[in-house]
């Protein structure tokens, strides 16, 4: 009894083997063929090659935009919201009174939300930048607190942002972005000198930390001035006043959402089953807007790579059967020498299997070529393969193996010995 | 005569065998008894449509009888499912064929091996190595099937049927695609082989062939016409001469 149990380890050791013997044979038999089939082994894996092309290609440029926009929204926060004055298009024209969005609507925003960490108008305007005999045109002039470097995670680092007092007392006080430094040809010794911005003179505290550009739009390209001069400077912007707010924390921006639009709706008297007339852009639903770009993209993706696994499947179908009838002596010669059904049949599914692996590894190294020569474009974000795609795809195609290699496999495996021994 | 003493190998008891062809039934055995020996060296003779191909696919475990029992080896094979007959197929029976049926692109070698993989025997290289040794062709193992003469697969073939050991050797018109002189050559691995103890039961049509055979049945129309023992035919050629010998 004891020698029995100690004797079972051994036998499922030698089992075991025996199949990973048997399975790498059958993984040479069908090398062999497809070797044998060079040709038509390549015609028909061209389905399963596009399929896994696709999903190398459209998983990796997802990806590497997903990460991008990810990583961007981060840098510039993802707790605050853009408050803008806004009349749906169908509304407009119809009656309704002028939108305004006014500082005392700001303040009334900011006393009475209580979900809210900081807030700051935002007058955006653009204007000639001169300094010395150098000139920059259409520079962006944002017109904000000194909240707004936390808002949107904006620093200085060289000399300072303007404070409360400058904002108080609508000083004609700026900081730059690091682009200004190269279209008004100077350096950092700019600061504590007054620059130029339409017909007024201001002094230049700080410049800003490098951002970079999204999308081709430079980060760096702006100017900040308190957002009371910038009413000074364009004092038609009074009744348009968007704002940016920041909830406490992630979990509260809804609720601070729901706040701003409560205060607002109640103190431009908007009666119950009327539209708003501000719009409320968060910036953590930009995230969710890429989602649903993504999840179109994984759509569309998922329509490519089912109908050509379906169409690779059929080829792969149509040439292992072509293969069982080819091969029928050769079945029934197995079957004579001690192939049992189960055998057959793991020996042609594993041929499809391989086959289809064999068409997924070439779509792989497409994947590779083609995600490399995108990311080869300038304005292309950062892309690699990732290797869960490789996973997928390869995952797939010997899925297709499996689910069309199982008609011809059986098939084969249920031939009689005799018939397929005389099958001429 | 054969000995009393001897093994019997093969039994068959009153064994049927119908086939349906559309709507009519075929009776292509129709009550076959029959007794083969170890070691006996049988010739199965017959017309075409005599039963003998009915015969050999029942004697070879490839198709089951109507009616009867058929024992190998003691054991009642009769009634025995799909993959239990595989087995006895792998491991009891070698099979010989007229068209010798090596897998093309794998080597002498591997061929042989082919029984042993799906019967999961172990020492495989060295035991084909042996069995291509018995037919000598230890010099050609690593030959693909398309390097090698039309009597060099078949005795390929035959070490494939000897690797396992089996009980009975059924070869079926062994000598049919060869010329005559390389038909003699592999009768005479027969011969030896036949000396060395195994039982070898060759179905053809040819007289010569069945005169080198110690037992000769004839069937006729499903029925064993005649059995007859004889002293088998002197050998023509010299390979056989040295085979006998042997």
């Amino acid at each position: 009894m004891i020698g029995r149990i100690l004797r079972f380890p051994g036998r499922l050791v030698r089992a075991s083997t025996s199949t990973l013997l048997r399975t790498g044979q059958n993984v040479l038999t069908a090398f062999v063929q497809i070797w044998a089939n060079k040709g038509r082994s390549v015609l028909t894996t061209l389905g399963i090659v596009i399929a896994v092309t696709s999903i190398i290609t459209v998983v990796s440029l997802v990806d590497g935009f997903g990460q991008y926009l990810t990583k961007m929204l981060r840098g510039y926060g993802t707790q605050y919201m853009i408050v803008n004055p806004y009349v749906p298009p169908a509304m407009r024209g119809r009656g309704m009174r002028r939108v305004t969005l006014n500082i005392r609507d700001i303040e009334a925003v900011r006393t009475e939300c209580t979900d809210l960490r900081r807030i700051t108008p935002f007058v955006f305007a653009q204007a000639e930048v001169a300094y010395a005999s150098e000139t920059a045109e259409d520079i962006p002039i944002r017109g904000v607190t000194e909240h707004y470097q936390t808002i949107r995670n904006f620093f200085v680092d060289a000399g300072r942002f303007f404070g409360p007092v400058d904002v108080d007392n609508g000083a004609y006080v700026c900081v730059l972005g690091r682009s200004l430094l190269q279209l008004l040809e100077c350096d950092e010794s700019i600061i504590g000198d007054y620059v130029q911005i339409g017909d007024a003179r201001f002094l230049v505290l700080g410049l800003l930390q490098s951002k970079g550009s999204v999308f081709g739009d430079d980060q760096d390209k702006t100017v900040m001035i308190p957002y009371t001069t910038s009413l000074k400077l364009w004092p038609e912007r009074r009744d348009q006043v968007p704002f940016l707010a920041e909830a406490i924390d992630e979990d509260h921006i809804g609720s601070a959402e729901a706040q701003i639009n409560r205060v607002l709706r109640e103190r431009h008297t908007i009666q119950a089953g009327q539209p708003d007339d501000f719009r409320i852009d968060r910036q953590d639903q930009e995230l969710k807007q890429f989602d649903k770009v993504r999840n179109i993209a994984t759509g569309v993706l998922a329509g490519i790579v089912s109908i050509s696994l379906l169409v690779g499947g059929i080829g792969i179908m149509n040439v292992m059967l072509v293969s069982v009838t080819e091969r029928t002596r050769e079945i029934g010669l197995r079957k004579s020498v001690g192939g049992r059904r189960r055998d057959i049949l793991t020996q042609f599914l594993t041929e499809a299997v391989v086959l289809c692996t064999f068409g997924g590894a070439i779509g792989v190294g497409f994947g590779y070529v083609l995600t490399n020569l995108a990311a080869l474009h300038p304005q292309m974000v950062e892309v690699q393969v990732s290797s869960w795609s490789v996973v997928l795809g390869i995952g797939f195609s010997a899925g297709t193996g499996v689910v069309f290699g199982l008609v011809p496999a059986f098939k084969a495996a249920i031939l009689h010995p005799i018939d397929a021994l005389r099958h001429e | 005569m054969i000995a009393g003493d001897a093994q019997t190998v093969i039994q068959l008891i009153d064994v049927e065998k119908n086939y349906r062809v559309g709507t009519e039934i075929v009776r292509a055995l129709r009550g076959v008894s029959l007794s083969i020996n170890e070691n006996e060296y049988v010739a199965i003779m017959g017309p075409s449509g005599s039963g003998k191909s009915t015969m050999m696919n029942i004697l070879g475990c490839l198709d089951i009888a109507s009616r009867g029992s058929y024992l190998l080896s003691g054991h009642d094979v009769s009634r025995l499912s799909q993959s239990k007959l595989a087995r006895i197929r792998g491991t009891r029976i070698g099979f010989v064929f007229q068209t010798f049926e090596l897998l093309p692109r794998t080597t002498a070698l591997k061929n042989v091996q082919l029984p042993m993989m799906y019967a999961q025997t172990s020492n495989k290289k060295r035991r084909a190595l042996a069995a291509l040794e018995r037919v000598g062709l230890t010099d050609r193992a690593t030959h693909r099937p398309n390097q090698l003469s039309g009597g060099q697969k078949q005795r390929v073939a035959i070490a494939r049927a000897l690797a396992q050991e089996p009980d009975i050797i059924l070869a079926d018109e062994p000598t049919g695609n060869l010329d005559s002189k390389t038909g003699d050559e592999i009768m005479a691995i027969f011969d030896s082989l036949h000396t060395e103890g195994q039982t070898i039961i060759v179905v053809t049509h040819e007289e010569g062939i069945a005169a080198r055979c110690h037992r000769v049945i004839r069937l006729l129309d499903g029925r064993i016409a005649s059995d007859t023992r004889q002293t088998p035919a002197p050998a023509t050629n010299p390979i056989q001469e040295k085979a006998t010998v042997a």
